[in-house]
């Protein structure tokens, strides 16, 4: 027997059968796979309809208006869906389904009356029932939705949601008719009409949702009464809206919206460059890149930056070693840095809102702040006690910190820490042991002050700092059910004099802006300032 | 063999019991809920929430109510996209990752293999050389500086194929390269060192001896003899390939399942965290029970006992 007959017995030849599976399996099994077929062909676009292409960060989590809370549903649902208001370009609330409201002497009874001639996208009528619905529904404690609060002026709202009363009938708003609701409130709030802006006071319709329950948002089953509508959801990938036939206001001009989420901000301006979208945000660091460009949008956003203090914590229980914190830090500096078009703030109200006041707050003042410290003690620094800013892990967070912990050394000779937490420790961290000095921000939900200064109330589950200050919460009390705007400025200078000059819990930074690139042929796009999409008067001329 | 094969499945139960196990309780270690928010929520809200989710009940009879909807296949209700159970999720998601992987796997074979060979018979060469330092390169490279070359190179500059999204089959190019140059060059050395192991045993010089020509002592005895240190570690790289890769995913947005295994984590999503972490277990077992039965196939030796 040869030493190669030997060599074959040990090691059998592979059978044909296998060789042939092997190389089939190889070759052939990613063609199996339909998951990357051409999904163009599925599309019911036709040739010469006008497409909008624009990105979204992640995948919307949900498009149940009474359970979303980010803003990528928002951005869907505010194009599919309408309320009883919505903006105007200034921010003002102004009609929408609602044709008018009227408020009662006392501010505690707000009657609204419906348009007639406003359809869901299957050409039922949009009747009060549907808000009355879709209101109890947000407040109804199995739904189990995180922003049920903004109905809590609502007689009874709070005392339902949290199941102190099981009585729904009880709660605050009534249908009279199909097309007039009443809204009763606890105390008077003028805000009232910023919030019926908002998704989760949109109507709801009762038989689709208990029809489809779990899955009446799926494409096919959801109905819309908004200017565009849900024509088709690939997870994960992309939403395609149409132009609603039903809907009662202006035509649109577009007829197709392709959303693409699109998490990678850099993909995204590749997108961009290489024309397969026509809108996209420019993350900071590109910012400077295209800051010349014609396609450039700047625009500054009702959403504050602001550094917190604990005062229980030694040595931030001396109001005036906040002050001197506060006063140590030029403001500008931080947005030179971040190059975003950021607006530096020493006030909370942003700028852009009823209430914003620049003069307000505490002006870079090293000397002042080195004269506050030593007062307090630690004169040129010697003997304060070890601190730590704490922040969640973000770069633009690291590099805010890094130049106010330089600007501290520079200006009071204070050594300060850096710590960093992952997003949920750190939420961890600020709700059980809040850190001597963190970061947090606040965009807001109404371009009302009430939803900034509410912020730092006793009451406010927000408030992280621990601090309290009955006259502060009399005066946002206060401001909160006042008419006479000339009035209701001076409670909120009144207050934000107390927050950012005087007991200084907290020292705001600046005010955040949106940076976006919008193709010259698009038309009729304006970005807003709480970052609403409203696109139903935008059109594509090319 | 069928029987063997069956128990080897029938082991890898427990298995995914323990992997269960072990996944629920590092989650619940792990500081922060799915429901922390920056902004806070009223007490009264938060409690709803727990209680709609059961996350109010203690953590032994959260385990013991997941184990209980696991053992009927529900892999529950994800807390990030509401209304979505993971089931759903997995299934819209998977055969993406797969497909993409699938590609990036036979790549990753066909080079890996053939510049390895290449490298091992013309060994000190130019060739060898060169092929050797791309392999090093590869290994060494991350995905997302690959990804952002490739899609320099081929999108921005030559404009010959898409920088990302998941359009048709020309989009699955550049991810499914960037997801393969990695292994190919780790399969391409692997290959090399088991030939040039192998080109130097007392039975290749008697091939040689006796005058058999050179491609056929490649082909029937030298690949043959060095393949199973590649088959080993082609089943937990399968595996890894077609769950698929958060980096890729991410770059060039693709719908797949792979951007799950870092945000099902920050987001404290704990049905999802535990779906894709039984799905990759169970792919591991798999890929491992088909090497196994690859192994006896190629090298009779080998039997499974």
């Amino acid at each position: 027997m040869s030493q190669q007959d030997t060599k074959e017995r040990e090691n059998p030849p592979l059978s044909p059968f296998f060789k042939g599976g092997l190389i089939l399996a190889f070759i052939l099994v990613p063609f199996l796979f339909p998951a990357c077929k051409n999904r163009n062909t599925e599309s019911r676009q036709i040739k010469g309809e006008k497409v909008f292409r624009m990105v979204i960060a992640s995948e919307p989590p949900t498009l149940d208006w009474s359970l979303a809370t980010d803003n990528v549903s928002f951005h869907v649902i505010t194009n599919i869906m309408e309320g009883l208001t919505q903006y105007d370009d200034d921010l003002n609330p102004v009609p929408a389904i609602a044709k008018k409201w009227e408020t009662s002497e006392d501010g505690k009874k707000i009657t609204f009356f419906l348009r007639d001639n406003v359809f869901w996208n299957d050409k039922v009528p949009v009747t009060a029932y549907d808000f009355e619905y879709s209101w109890k529904r947000l407040l109804n404690p199995a739904t189990g939705a995180e922003y049920a609060y903004f109905l809590y002026d609502l007689v009874n709202a709070y005392e339902y949601n949290s199941g102190i009363i099981k009585d729904q009938a009880l709660v605050g708003v009534k249908a009279k008719s199909g097309k007039v609701l009443e809204v009763t409130l606890k105390k008077p709030a003028v805000y009232f009409p910023s919030l019926t802006t908002f998704m989760v006071t949109f109507p709801l319709r009762k038989d689709i949702v208990e029809k489809y329950k779990d899955r009446w948002t799926d494409p096919g089953n959801i109905v819309t009464n908004g200017p565009f509508k849900l024509w088709k959801w690939e997870h994960e990938y992309k939403l395609e809206l149409t132009a609603n036939k039903d809907y009662y206001g202006e035509k649109v001009k577009i007829d197709w919206i392709k959303m693409y989420v699109v998490g990678e901000n850099n993909t995204a301006l590749t997108l961009y460059e290489t024309g397969d979208l026509d809108m996209v945000s420019i993350p900071p660091l590109a910012v400077n890149y295209y800051k010349k460009s014609k396609e450039y949008i700047n625009t500054p956003q009702l959403r504050g930056y602001y550094y917190g203090f604990n005062i229980r914590k030694k040595p931030f229980d001396d109001m005036r070693v906040r002050r001197a914190f506060s006063m140590a830090i030029d403001r500008k500096r931080i947005t030179d840095v971040l190059k975003g078009g950021e607006i530096p703030a020493s006030s909370w109200i942003p700028k852009g809102m009823f209430g914003y006041n620049e003069n307000i707050g505490l002006k870079f003042n090293p000397e002042e702040a080195r004269r506050l410290l030593a007062e307090a003690g630690y004169s040129s620094g010697k003997g304060f006690p070890e601190v730590n800013i704490t922040f969640n892990t973000d770069a633009e967070n690291k590099l805010i910190a890094e130049n106010v912990q330089s600007q501290l050394k520079e200006n009071l000779n204070i050594n300060v820490k850096l710590d960093n937490q992952e997003w949920k420790v750190y939420l961890k961290t600020l709700k059980t042991k809040p850190p001597e000095i963190f970061r947090l921000g606040w965009g807001a939900d109404y371009p009302d002050p009430d939803n900034f200064m509410n912020l730092f109330t006793s009451s406010s589950g927000n408030n992280n700092t621990d601090w309290v200050n009955p006259e502060y919460d009399r005066l946002i009390a206060m401001g909160a059910g006042t008419k006479d705007r000339a009035l209701r400025l001076k409670i909120y200078d009144d207050a934000q004099k107390i927050l950012c000059e005087e007991d200084v819990p907290i020292m705001p930074l600046f005010v955040a802006s949106q940076n976006l690139l919008v193709k010259k042929y698009i038309k009729g796009f304006k970005p807003n300032a709480m970052d609403i999409l409203y696109l139903k008067k935008v059109a594509v001329e090319k | 063999m069928i029987k063997l094969i069956f128990r080897r499945f029938l082991w890898g139960i427990p298995v995914l019991f323990f992997v269960a196990s072990l996944t629920f309780s590092l989650m619940h270690v792990v500081p922060g809920g799915p429901f922390d928010k920056e902004k806070n929520l009223p007490p009264a809200i938060q409690k709803n929430i727990e209680e709609k989710y059961h996350l109010d009940k203690p953590v032994i009879t959260q385990y013991l109510l997941y184990m209980l909807s696991l053992s009927k296949g529900d892999l529950g209700p994800s807390y990030k996209y509401l209304g979505r159970n993971v089931n759903d999720i997995i299934s819209q998601t998977f055969p993406v990752s797969l497909e993409l992987g699938l590609w990036a796997f036979v790549i990753a074979i066909i080079l890996g293999i053939s510049t390895g060979i290449i490298s091992a018979v013309r060994v000190n060469t130019l060739i060898d050389r060169v092929s050797q330092f791309v392999a090093t390169a590869g290994i060494s490279m991350p995905n997302f500086v690959l990804a952002v070359l490739l899609i320099l190179i081929f999108s921005e500059y030559l404009k010959a194929l898409p920088a990302a999204l998941w359009e048709s089959s020309r989009y699955a190019i550049l991810p499914s390269l960037t997801l393969s140059l990695g292994p190919a060059a780790y399969i391409s050395r692997l290959t090399r060192g088991s030939i040039i192991d192998i080109l130097g045993k007392d039975y290749i010089k008697t091939a040689r001896a006796k005058g058999l020509s050179e491609p056929l002592i490649l082909f029937k005895h030298v690949i043959r003899n060095s393949i199973s240190p590649i088959i080993t570690i082609l089943g937990p790289l399968g595996a890894t390939l077609v769950t698929g890769s958060f980096i890729v995913e991410y770059i060039f947005s693709i719908p797949g399942m792979g951007k799950f295994f870092i945000t099902a984590v920050t987001n404290r999503d704990y049905p999802l965290i535990m779906g894709i972490t039984l799905i990759y277990s169970a792919l591991i077992i798999i890929a491992n029970i088909f090497v196994d039965i690859l192994y006896s196939v190629i090298d009779p030796r080998v039997r499974m006992k």
